[in-house]
């Protein structure tokens, strides 16, 4: 995007924010201390905008939600351009100084009436076009966002479409305004700078840039390879292809977290050689040749980097239990058995300080400095430097952004005569991802303690069931149980299920289809049916 | 063009004890006392909710008022004078204080009881001192136990102060708890006296750390003194909320709590080797607080995870000790030296049979910042392969 792809404005601007839009983001849950930081807002007299499909908890308090159709955010993003183009609220000065390629966007979205939209979306025009003259027009106007925007087939468009708008209505480089992925987890962010990237090295410096590749081999006194690399997508295909050998998995459990999860099981029935390094028995160490067990955050240093490009310092509290070892530990140990030279790092701080000494947007931060100040927010280009809380203070980081025409596409899967529900996924606040962490604590069992499913009252009459009945959730990939959960939340003709659960894991049922960019895959949108179960047991109950 | 507005924004002047300071128009004077450092004890305030001028505990003296007045809701205005140091501002703390306690359940030190981390009735106690002992109040307050399996509340060392419901309805806007009954007997509840578990709570623990009294604590470490503090990051989401990890040594491993599903446990005992823990002391994270607000990117709010959710650090079924999966196709305790020579001579395997591009490295965005960098490292420095991704580059 405009440069890195991060979170634009802190967190802390968002309590002073005229105006929010969040699209694809059950925040409440998903992020809740930045949705306080919404509800303050608001309660300051902020304007609320949602886009989600489900009558989300912050769509109760919002001005406007737009509660669309899952997959049709594209039609409805092109749609608001539409309307801050023709009605003229665009910021043409901004345009001017700042962007290229304007022109491509007023001809794709020429046609994109909100009329247009409303048939696609079902969200209703007129609502199109309040929320976008009240996005177009008030100065501090922020947009939020997660993967409900980027887990699709179309998830490069919907953020270009985003992006689109914040540049023709110029609200970047101001306070509380710009463009905010929120990141699902603790570390996405630093993953990111880190270089865990088939693309970029530390820094996103491109594999691919030979000045930049001869900086890293120079750094590291090796020869580097010149090929971009795999994403996970792409490495989980080319595992069950036969392709991808041997894998190093550290920290994740991809038979439970990845798309199409039996696919994943096969794959990794084929593969010749897996490690898993982790703190908890995963689904993913049924596979694994050697599992290393790891230290949990309470019981290593290092640093997190959060959603507002925070570095902050994560401190050892208590030792691992066994023989548990701090990952970056073991990394070293295993790089060195490999026969590569890994230095004898005497912390965490002096692999950070490698790190930043590689990378110029980091090269002020330090160890040292975060204990002293508290977390830094990149860039930090030196010592000096307080760190960035708003990007783009003076225009887009690299000379003019583009603007990106898009085309509104349907989503791979779509319900039809056999699988007629329309099934989206996601996180509840009371659990978190493969749920290795939360399903061992109580308030997480107490409130949810097993799969459901959120549909709507007339989806379950129509297939005669009740609130709290197991059911069998079928896709063209794999089917689960789950509880029934009526909702008043749910649109007709959609289905809502989270991803936590290892024993009735819901990516059996996804979809693994990737954007053609990002190959980011369909989380959000694929095509179920519901089955009652006889099942004795939950008769009983 | 925005720095202009608010830099060009009037200050107004007053004297606290003698001293002048400059505030900005609509400050209180509580606000104005904070930039002198002058110290007002509080107990119904709390910056992050509106004022409510309710506990009495703020009460200052300023020219021109015949009575005194609360620190915390009084505004600012050019000129005033502020006396906090007389004895009549004293003698009221005093009294007042005697009042609370009377009304509270205390120990055998004669102080207020306190369960919970931080007790700020106790600390304006033996700071300010209390009057003449007044007999116990006693009021008759209906003491429930509630199944959530994280918040207590004991009204006996409650002082109805309200802070914890402003907080429930203003921050985290659910409005699950309220105040219901009247005059002394007046306490904290949920409406139709429902669990907390049936109600809009989402156990996000804010009223256990806005309470002034300790009145509302957190089940799990109740009476649990913390022996060292470690400020970190949470590893769930990526607000990057900073937590103060509690941390003491408590006897030997607690018996195993009963959450993780049933079968889980069952399905998996053969993979892991028996796991001796055999410590009788050990240091654990017993609670979970977030720092002062105002000083980090948190405010001084945590949601039920960053809070509550850290059973799992010292959870049974934790990996205690390298596996490595044997010739009968289970996996088998080992060495670390085995292991990590397992691994390297599995991977230099695949590459020397079909390429470094034949390996894939999955790092993780649930690890440290040089964690990621080790792991791309490893995967280009030392088996020259850009295959490396984290799990979630969302
Ligand atoms: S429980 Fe604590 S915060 Fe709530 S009213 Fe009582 S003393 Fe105040
Ligand atoms: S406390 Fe909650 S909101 Fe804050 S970082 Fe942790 S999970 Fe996210
Ligand atoms: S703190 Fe001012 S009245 Fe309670």
């Amino acid at each position: 995007m405009f440069g890195a792809g991060a979170m634009t404005n802190s967190i802390t601007e968002i309590r002073e924010a005229e105006l929010l839009f969040v699209i694809g983001s059950n925040t409440t849950e998903a992020h809740p201390i930045i949705a306080m930081e919404m509800k303050r807002a608001v309660r300051r007299g902020a304007k609320l905008i949602v886009a989600d499909p489900r009558a989300i908890w912050l769509s109760d308090i919002a001005d406007w939600h737009m509660q669309l159709k899952p997959g049709t955010d594209v039609a409805l993003l092109n749609a608001m351009t539409h309307v801050i183009i023709s009605e003229g609220l665009v910021d043409e000065d901004f345009i001017a100084k700042h962007t290229d390629g304007f022109e491509s966007v007023v001809e794709a979205t020429r046609e994109t009436t909100p009329e247009w939209a409303e048939t696609i979306t079902s969200v209703p025009a007129e609502t199109i076009r309040e929320a976008a003259r009240a996005y177009a027009t008030t100065r501090k106007a922020g947009i939020y966002y997660t993967l409900g925007v980027t887990e699709h087939t179309h998830g490069t468009d919907n953020v270009y479409c985003l992006a689109n708008l914040v540049l023709m209505t110029g609200h970047l480089g101001v306070r509380s305004a710009g463009m905010n992925p929120l990141r699902g987890q603790n570390n996405v962010q630093g993953a990111n700078d880190a270089g865990a990237s088939p693309v970029f090295y530390p820094g996103y410096q491109r594999v691919s840039d030979p000045a930049a590749r001869a900086k890293f081999e120079q750094a590291w006194g090796v020869e580097l390879s010149p090929d971009d690399g795999m994403n996970l997508n792409v490495m989980m295909k080319a595992m069950m292809r036969g392709e991808v050998k041997g894998m190093y998995v550290m920290g994740e459990d991809i038979v439970l977290s990845e798309p199409n999860a039996s696919n994943i099981e096969q794959g990794l029935n084929n593969i010749e050689f897996l490690v898993v390094q982790d703190i908890f028995v995963n689904e993913t160490i049924r596979f694994a040749d050697v599992v290393l067990p790891a230290a949990c955050f309470a019981e290593k240093d290092g640093v997190f980097t959060n959603s507002d490009r925070r570095v902050q310092r994560v401190r050892k509290a208590v030792d691992a239990p066994g023989q548990a070892r701090p990952d970056w530990e073991i990394l070293c140990d295993v790089a060195r058995a490999c026969g590569y030279p890994m230095p004898h790092y005497k912390d965490a701080g002096e692999v950070y300080a490698e790190f930043s000494g590689l990378c110029g947007q980091f090269a002020g931060i330090s160890h040292e400095r975060i204990d002293e100040q508290g977390g830094l927010q990149w860039p930090c280009p030196d010592a000096e430097h307080p760190g960035t809380v708003t990007l783009h203070g003076d225009g887009p980081i690299k000379g003019h952004a583009p603007f990106q025409a898009t085309v509104y596409r349907p989503s791979k899967e779509l319900p039809d005569d056999e699988y007629p529900l329309l099934l989206s996924t996601g996180r509840t606040l009371y659990h978190y991802n493969a749920a290795t962490q939360t399903r061992r604590s109580s308030g997480a069992v107490a409130r949810q303690p097993e799969n459901f499913i959120e549909m709507h009252r007339k989806d379950a009459r129509k297939r005669g069931l009740a609130d709290g009945q197991r059911v069998r959730v079928v896709s063209r990939r794999g089917a689960v149980l789950a509880r029934v959960n009526i909702s008043p939340r749910m649109r007709f003709g959609c289905v809502w299920m989270p991803l936590h659960f290892g024993d009735a894991n819901t990516n059996y049922l996804t979809n693994d289809a990737g954007d053609p960019v990002t190959q980011t895959a369909e989380y959000k949108v694929c095509a179920v049916r519901v089955e009652t179960v006889d099942d004795e047991a939950s008769a009983a109950q | 063009m925005n720095t202009k507005i608010e830099t060009a924004e009037t200050k107004l002047e007053l004297e606290i004890d003698g001293e002048q300071v400059e505030v900005r128009p609509g400050a209180t004077v509580l606000e104005a006392a904070r930039e002198l450092g002058v110290e007002i004890p509080v107990l119904c305030h709390d910056d992050r909710v509106d004022p409510a001028g309710c506990c009495r505990m703020c009460l200052v003296e300023i020219e021109g008022q015949r009575r005194l007045q609360p620190a915390c809701t009084f505004k600012a205005s050019p000129g005033m004078e502020v006396k906090t140091k007389t004895e009549r501002v004293a003698r009221h703390r005093r009294g007042l204080l005697s009042l609370y306690k009377a009304d509270h359940r205390l120990d055998e030190r004669g102080r207020p009881v306190s369960r919970g981390v931080h007790d700020k009735l106790a600390d304006h106690i033996d700071t300010y001192g209390t009057g003449p002992e007044l007999p116990p109040v006693n009021a008759p307050r209906a003491s429930r136990s509630d199944e959530n399996p994280y918040i207590q509340f004991d009204p006996d060392a409650c002082v109805v102060c309200g802070l914890c419901v402003r907080y429930c309805d203003e921050v985290e806007a659910v409005s699950a708890i309220t105040l219901f009954g009247r005059g002394a007997s007046t306490t904290i509840g949920t409406a139709d006296q429902r669990s907390l578990l049936d109600t809009s709570c989402e156990l996000c623990g804010g009223c256990i750390a806005v309470c002034p009294t300790g009145a509302m604590t957190e089940k799990p470490s109740l009476d649990q003194p913390s022996e060292q503090i470690v400020r970190t990051t949470c590893n769930f989401c990526g607000v990057g909320c900073q937590l103060d990890l509690h941390v003491a040594t408590v006897a030997a491993p607690k018996g195993p709590s009963q959450t993780v599903s049933q079968d889980l446990g069952a399905e998996r005992s053969e993979v892991v080797g028996p796991q001796a823990r055999v410590s009788e002391t050990m240091k654990r994270v017993v609670r979970v607080t977030s720092p002062e607000p105002g000083t980090t990117v948190n405010d001084g709010n945590l949601c039920v995870k960053g809070r509550f959710s850290y059973e799992f650090i010292h959870h049974e079924e934790r990996l205690t000790e390298p596996l490595i999966r044997g010739e009968d196709g289970e996996l088998h305790p080992a060495s670390w030296a085995d292991a990590i020579a397992r691994v390297a001579e599995g991977l230099h395997g695949v590459k020397q049979r079909y390429g470094a591009d034949a390996l894939g490295f999955v790092s993780s965005s649930r690890c440290t910042g040089e964690e990621n960098y080790l792991m791309q490292k490893l995967s280009r420095a030392a088996f020259g392969t850009n295959n490396c991704h984290q799990c979630a580059a969302t």
